[in-house]
C-alpha cells in the first residue's frame, strides 16, 4: 500500500497541473513525458541489464513512423497505429537483439549504434515512404488529442500504464533473473540461466516500450523525421538515465525532467545553451556521479556533499 | 537466487516513501517556479549576439504605445550557425528601422530569438514558447526546410503568421500550405530553373552534378537537369555524386568528376561545404577544366576570396551587390541597406540577410493593411497584394502565398571588389517570376487541393 | 576508366586516409590506455584548425606564417588537452564508462561555445604555404601537392607513434597500461602522470590533424562533430586501442568511400555504416584489436 500511495500522489499533482500550467510549459513536460518513457524503457537495458545500448532511436523513430507514414499512405485510424508501434518495435527488437547480443559490452553498444544509423539512413533516403529528410507531418492524430491538456492527459495515462508494466517486468523474477546476470554473468550460466534468450526478451520488452514513446512524441509533435533516428537521439535515454540514476527505477524519469525541462528553458533564456548545459553536465558528473536521483535520499545528500567537500580540498592542496 | 544487497530493494522500498515525497515535492515546487516564471519573464531579451533593439539605446521617439513581439528561432550554433546569424540580424535591423519611423501602429517592435540547432522538435518547441510565452505576433523561419515544416504546423495552429526567408523547400507552400505561411524567397522549383534557362542559353552539353544528399540537393540537382534537358535536347548527366551534408573531404569526389570530363559542373552544395569544395578543387585545378555553376553565397565568397573561380556561374536570391543597371534593381537602396548593416554588425551582409529583412517589411505591410497584429487579418490582408520591401516591389501571390520575384544568375567577376573583398556576379540574367514559378494550378495539384 | 582515374581516385581516398588516421591515432590511444570514449576529441581537431586559421588569415600572404601556425597550433592544443585531463579526465577514471561519456559529451559542449564566442560561426579560409599549392602530374592527371603533404605528414605521425611505443620507455609502460594498468602501478610507475601524458599525446594528435586540414576545409563550427563520428568508426573497426588498427581502418573507410564514389555514387554514404556492421559481426573487436576482457 505504501508503494502505491506516492506515486499516486505524483500523478495527481500531474493531474493538477494539466489544469494549472500555461499551455507552452504543459507541452514541454509532455514531451518530458514521452522522454522519460523512453528513458526508463532504455533503462531495462543498461540498468537492470547491464546491457548499453546505443540504439534505442530505431525502436522510438519506428514508433513514430508507423503512426506518421501509415496515416499519410493508408490513413490508417491512429488507434490502429498505436497499437501497431510497439508490435512493429517489438518484431525490429527481435532482429536486431538476436544479431547485437551475440557481441558483449562495449561491441554490443557499437552495434546497436551501427544499425540505428543504418536505419536512419533507410529513413532519409527512403523518399518514397518516408518523405525522407522532410519528414511526415499533418494532422495525423485523432483531434481530440490535439488539444494541449487532453494529449497531456492521455499521454500521462499511457505513460503511468507503461511504465507500471515496465515496473512489474524488473520485480518479476524475470527481472531479478536479468540483474543477476548483469552481476555476474558466468555464474548465472552456471546456474542453469539461459542469458541469451533473457537479455534478447529484454531487448524486444525494451523495444517495444521505445515504440510506444515515440507514438508519445507524435501526439506531442504530430510528425516525424529522420532525426528521430538518429545516434544523438539514441543517446539521450543514455544521457537521462546517467544523469537521474540508471540502477533506480524511475531515476532515468527525473533526468528526463531535468534534462529536457532545463535544455528548454536555457535555450530560450541564452545562445550560451551549449556552455550552461555543458557545465551543469559537468557538475553531475563530478558531484552526483550515481545520478540525481541519489538526492532523494538523506545519504545522498550527504554524499555528493561529502564529496564536494573532497574536491575542494585536493584542489586546495594542489593550489 | 542470491542477489547483492543493494539490488535486492530491500533498502530501497525502506527508503521509497521519501523518495517519492521528495520527488513529488520538488516536482511541484519546480514546475510552479516555471509556471510564474513564464508570465514574469522580462521583456528584454538580448540573446541575439549582442544586438538589442536600437530603441534601446534611447533613440526612439516617445510616442509608442506599447511593445509587440516578434520571434525568429533560427540556427545559431553548429556548422550553419553563419547562415542562421545572417538572417537574425537581417530581422533585427529591419525590426530597428521600423522602430526608428514609430514602429508599427504605435506599438514599439521587439525581436526574441532561440537556436534552433537545425533540429525539427528543438525548432517547434521554440516557436511554442515564443507565441504561447512572449506572445509574439509573428514568426521569421530558420535556416532548415525540415525544421520550417516542423515550425509552420505550430504557427498555424496558433494562427501567427510565419515568413520564410531562408529556407525556400516548394513543399512548404505546397504539400504543407497553410494560410498561415508566407515564402519570401525564391523556392526549390524556381531556383534551378533560373539556372536551367541560363544554362540552357550556353555552349554546354556533358554535365556533371554534385549535391548534398538530402532533399535541398535532390529536389536542386534534378530540377535542374529536368528543365535544361526539356530546353537543350542534347544534354547529358555524365557523372552524379552526393556526398553527405558536411563532408570534410570531396576529394575522392572531385577526383570521379574530374575522370568523366564534363563541359560543365552543376554545384548544389552550399555555405561551407562549398568553401571546402572550393579550396580542394583548386588544388586539381577543376576550374581550369570545367565551367563551374555553384552557389556561391556571400558567406562563401568572403572567405575564399580570390579562391572563387572567376567567371565561374552563380546565383542569387536577392539583389545585392549586383552591378549598377541591372533591371528592377534600385541599387541605390540596396547600397544603403548594405551600408547600415555593417556599420551596425561590422560585417557585409549575406543574401540571407536582405531576404529576412525584407521579410519583416513584408509582415510590416500586412500589419498595415490589416491594421491590426491579428494573424487571421494579416493571413487575410496579404495575399494577392504587393509590398515595397529593399529589394524591390513583391507581390505575394493569393494561390499559394509564395512571392513573385525572381532569380538572378551571373558569372564572378574577375576583379575582387576592394571594398567587400569578395567577387561579385556580373553579366546577369534575370529568370523572371513567371517563366521559373510554379503556375498555381501546378501548386494547389501538389498541395493536394 | 583508365589507370589515372584510378590512381587518382585512390590518391585522394590515401588523402582522406591520411588525416583520419591521425584524429583517430590519438582517439583509440586515449581509449587503450585509460578506457575512455572521448566525445571531445574533435573539439581539439577543431580548435588546432581555427588556431591556423587564426595565426595565418591576418598574415597578408607571409608564408611563413602557414609553418609557425602548423607548429603552434598543435602545441597550444595539446596544452589544453594537459589541462582538461588534470582539471576533469583524472576525476572520472575510476567512474562507470557511461558517466565518463557522459563528462566528455558535456566538454564537447562547452568547447563548442568556448570556439563560437572567440571565432563566430563565419567560415574561414586558410591558404598554405606556397611552397605546397599547385598540382603534381600523376599518369597525365593533375593532383593537388598538398594532398600529397596530408599523406606525409600523416606518414611521419604513424612512424612516430611506432617508435615512441616500441622503443622508449614511455611507450612501453603506454602498452603495459593497455594491458594491465593494475600490475603497471604495482611496479612504481606513476600511473596518474602517465594518464596525463598519453591523454595529452592524443590531443596533440588531434591537432596536427587539425592543423594539417585546415587549408583544405572551411573552418567553421560543426567540424567537431562532424569528424567524431568518421574517426570514431574508423578506431572501431581497426580495433579500439591499436594504432595500427587506426592506420588499417583509416586506409579501408578513405579507399571504400573512394570507390564507392566511382561505382554506387548514390549509396555511398551508406557504406561507412554497413562496413562498420560487416567488421563488428565478424570480428567485434575490430581487426587489430583484442577481445575485451
Amino acid at each position: 500500500m505504501r508503494r502505491v500511495g506516492l506515486p499516486v500522489a505524483l500523478i495527481v499533482v500531474l493531474v493538477v497541473l494539466s489544469y494549472t500550467l500555461p499551455t507552452s510549459r504543459l507541452l514541454v513536460l509532455e514531451n518530458v513525458l514521452a522522454l522519460a518513457l523512453f528513458a526508463v524503457a532504455t533503462n531495462l537495458l543498461l540498468g537492470y541489464g547491464g546491457l548499453v545500448s546505443f540504439g534505442q532511436a530505431s525502436f522510438y523513430g519506428l514508433g513514430a513512423y508507423v503512426v506518421a507514414a501509415s496515416w499519410a499512405h493508408y490513413k490508417t485510424p491512429f488507434w490502429v497505429a498505436f497499437i501497431l508501434a510497439p508490435v512493429a518495435g517489438a518484431v525490429l527488437a527481435l532482429v536486431v537483439g538476436a544479431l547485437a547480443l551475440r557481441t558483449r559490452r562495449l561491441y554490443f553498444a557499437l552495434l546497436t549504434l551501427a544499425f540505428s544509423q543504418l536505419f536512419f539512413t533507410v529513413a532519409e533516403k527512403w523518399y518514397g515512404f518516408t518523405q525522407g529528410d522532410n519528414g511526415i507531418f499533418g494532422t495525423m492524430i485523432p483531434s481530440k488529442l490535439a488539444e494541449p491538456q487532453a494529449g497531456f492527459l492521455f499521454v500521462l495515462a499511457v505513460t503511468v500504464i507503461a511504465m507500471l508494466i515496465l515496473w512489474k517486468v524488473t520485480e518479476s523474477p524475470f527481472g531479478l533473473t536479468l540483474r543477476a546476470i548483469r552481476e555476474n554473468r558466468e555464474r548465472a550460466e552456471a546456474l542453469g540461466v539461459n542469458v541469451y534468450w533473457h537479455q534478447l526478451l529484454a531487448f524486444i520488452i525494451s523495444g517495444a516500450f521505445c515504440a510506444l514513446a515515440g507514438v508519445l512524441f507524435v501526439v506531442h509533435d504530430q510528425a516525424a523525421y529522420p532525426q528521430l533516428l538518429d545516434w544523438t537521439k539514441s543517446g539521450d535515454p543514455v544521457l537521462v538515465s546517467v544523469i537521474g540514476g540508471m540502477y533506480t527505477f524511475l531515476g532515468p524519469a527525473v533526468g528526463a525532467l531535468v534534462y529536457q525541462y532545463g535544455h528548454d528553458l536555457i535555450i530560450e533564456y541564452t545562445t550560451h545553451w551549449q556552455l550552461v548545459l555543458g557545465i551543469v553536465l559537468l557538475a553531475i558528473v563530478l558531484f552526483v556521479p550515481d545520478g540525481l536521483a541519489g538526492l532523494f535520499s538523506l545519504a545522498g545528500w550527504r554524499r555528493a556533499g561529502a564529496r564536494v567537500r573532497s574536491i575542494l580540498r585536493r584542489q586546495a592542496e594542489v593550489g | 537466487m542470491r542477489l547483492p544487497r543493494k539490488y535486492q530493494g530491500g533498502k530501497a522500498v525502506r527508503n521509497t516513501r521519501f523518495r517519492w515525497l521528495a520527488l513529488t515535492l520538488a516536482v511541484g515546487l519546480a514546475l510552479a517556479a516555471m509556471s510564474c516564471k513564464g508570465s514574469s519573464k522580462s521583456t528584454a531579451t538580448p540573446q541575439a549576439t549582442g544586438t538589442q533593439p536600437a530603441a534601446a539605446t534611447g533613440t526612439q521617439p516617445a510616442a509608442f504605445t506599447g511593445t509587440v513581439k516578434v520571434g525568429i528561432s533560427t540556427t545559431l550554433s553548429g556548422a550553419i550557425a553563419q547562415l542562421g546569424k545572417n538572417g537574425l540580424q537581417g530581422v533585427t535591423l529591419a525590426v530597428d528601422d521600423l522602430n526608428a519611423k514609430g514602429g508599427l501602429l504605435g506599438k514599439k517592435i521587439e525581436v526574441v530569438s532561440a537556436d534552433d540547432q537545425a533540429k525539427p522538435d528543438v525548432g517547434s518547441t521554440n516557436v511554442r514558447n515564443m507565441i504561447l510565452n512572449d506572445k509574439v505576433v509573428a514568426v521569421f523561419g530558420p535556416v532548415s526546410s525540415a525544421v520550417a515544416a516542423a515550425e509552420e504546423g505550430i504557427a498555424a495552429q496558433n494562427k501567427i503568421p510565419i515568413f520564410f526567408h531562408t529556407s525556400n523547400d516548394t513543399v512548404l507552400m505546397t504539400k504543407q500550405f497553410t494560410k498561415y505561411g508566407f515564402q519570401v524567397v525564391p523556392n526549390t522549383t524556381m531556383e534551378p530553373r533560373a539556372i536551367a534557362a541560363y544554362a540552357c542559353q550556353q555552349p554546354y552539353t556533358k554535365w556533371a552534378t554534385i549535391g548534398p544528399d538530402y532533399s535541398y540537393g535532390h529536389d536542386t540537382v534534378d530540377t535542374f537537369i529536368k528543365d535544361l534537358k526539356a530546353c537543350k535536347p542534347g544534354v547529358e548527366v555524365v557523372n552524379a555524386q552526393w556526398p553527405k551534408l558536411g563532408s570534410s573531404d570531396f576529394t575522392p569526389y572531385i577526383s570521379a568528376i574530374q575522370s568523366a570530363k564534363p563541359d560543365a559542373l552543376f554545384l548544389a552544395i552550399y555555405g561551407g561545404d562549398l568553401v571546402t569544395f572550393s579550396k580542394q578543387a583548386a588544388g586539381y585545378n577543376l576550374a581550369k577544366q570545367m565551367k563551374m555553376f555553384g552557389a556561391y553565397s556571400i558567406s562563401a565568397l568572403q572567405p575564399l576570396g580570390a579562391d572563387a573561380p572567376a567567371g565561374g556561374v552563380t546565383w542569387f536570391r536577392a539583389p545585392i551587390y549586383l552591378p549598377d543597371g541591372t533591371p528592377g534593381v534600385d541599387n541605390a537602396k540596396i547600397k544603403t541597406f548594405i551600408d547600415q548593416y555593417h556599420a551596425k554588425f561590422g560585417q557585409w551582409p549575406g543574401i540571407f540577410s536582405i531576404l529576412a529583412y525584407s521579410a519583416v517589411q513584408t509582415w510590416a505591410d500586412g500589419v498595415k493593411k490589416a491594421n491590426s497584429f491579428d494573424g487571421d487579418k494579416i493571413a487575410a490582408a496579404l495575399p494577392g497584394v504587393t509590398v515595397s520591401t529593399v529589394r524591390g516591389d513583391i507581390k505575394i501571390r493569393a494561390c499559394d502565398h509564395q512571392a513573385e520575384i525572381p532569380e538572378y544568375v551571373g558569372t564572378l567577376s574577375d576583379q575582387v571588389n576592394s571594398t567587400y573583398g569578395f567577387r561579385t556576379p556580373t553579366n546577369v540574367f534575370i529568370g523572371q517570376p513567371d517563366k521559373i514559378m510554379l503556375t498555381c494550378a501546378e501548386s494547389e495539384a501538389l498541395r493536394g487541393k | 576508366m583508365d589507370l589515372g582515374n584510378v590512381a587518382i581516385q585512390l590518391l585522394s581516398g590515401m588523402t582522406v586516409a591520411g588525416y583520419l588516421f591521425m584524429v583517430s591515432a590519438g582517439m583509440t590511444l586515449v581509449f587503450g590506455a585509460m578506457r575512455v570514449i572521448n566525445i571531445a576529441h574533435g573539439s581539439f581537431y577543431m580548435y588546432a584548425a581555427f588556431i591556423v586559421a587564426a595565426i595565418v588569415g591576418k598574415g597578408t600572404g607571409a608564408s611563413g606564417m602557414f609553418w609557425v601556425a602548423l607548429l603552434v597550433a598543435p602545441l597550444i592544443v595539446a596544452a589544453m588537452g594537459t589541462a582538461t585531463e588534470v582539471t576533469i579526465m583524472r576525476r572520472i577514471y575510476t567512474k562507470e564508462h557511461l558517466t565518463q561519456l557522459l563528462a566528455t559529451f558535456a566538454l564537447f559542449y562547452i568547447f563548442a561555445d568556448v570556439a563560437l564566442q572567440i571565432w563566430g560561426g563565419a567560415f574561414r579560409s586558410v591558404q598554405a604555404a606556397p611552397v605546397l599549392t599547385g598540382q603534381v602530374n600523376v599518369l597525365g592527371r593533375s593532383f593537388p601537392k598538398y594532398n600529397f603533404f596530408v599523406m606525409g605528414v600523416a606518414v611521419v605521425v604513424g612512424v612516430a607513434m611506432w617508435l615512441l611505443l616500441q622503443r622508449t620507455k614511455l611507450g612501453w609502460r603506454i602498452r603495459a597500461a593497455v594491458e594491465d594498468p593494475e600490475l603497471l602501478a604495482a611496479t612504481g610507475t606513476n600511473v596518474r602522470l602517465l594518464f596525463t601524458t598519453v591523454f595529452t599525446i592524443g590531443a596533440l594528435l588531434a591537432g596536427v590533424a587539425g592543423a594539417v586540414v585546415a587549408p583544405l576545409v572551411s573552418v567553421a563550427p560543426g567540424l567537431d562533430a562532424g569528424i567524431l563520428v568518421e574517426a570514431f568508426i574508423v578506431a572501431v573497426i581497426g580495433g579500439l586501442g591499436s594504432i595500427a588498427g587506426a592506420a588499417i581502418g583509416a586506409i579501408i573507410l578513405g579507399l571504400f568511400q573512394a570507390i564507392g564514389i566511382l561505382w554506387v555514387p548514390t549509396w555511398a554514404s551508406a557504406f561507412t555504416y554497413i562496413a562498420m556492421i560487416l567488421v563488428l559481426a565478424v570480428r567485434p573487436w575490430g581487426l587489430l584489436g583484442t577481445p575485451e576482457r
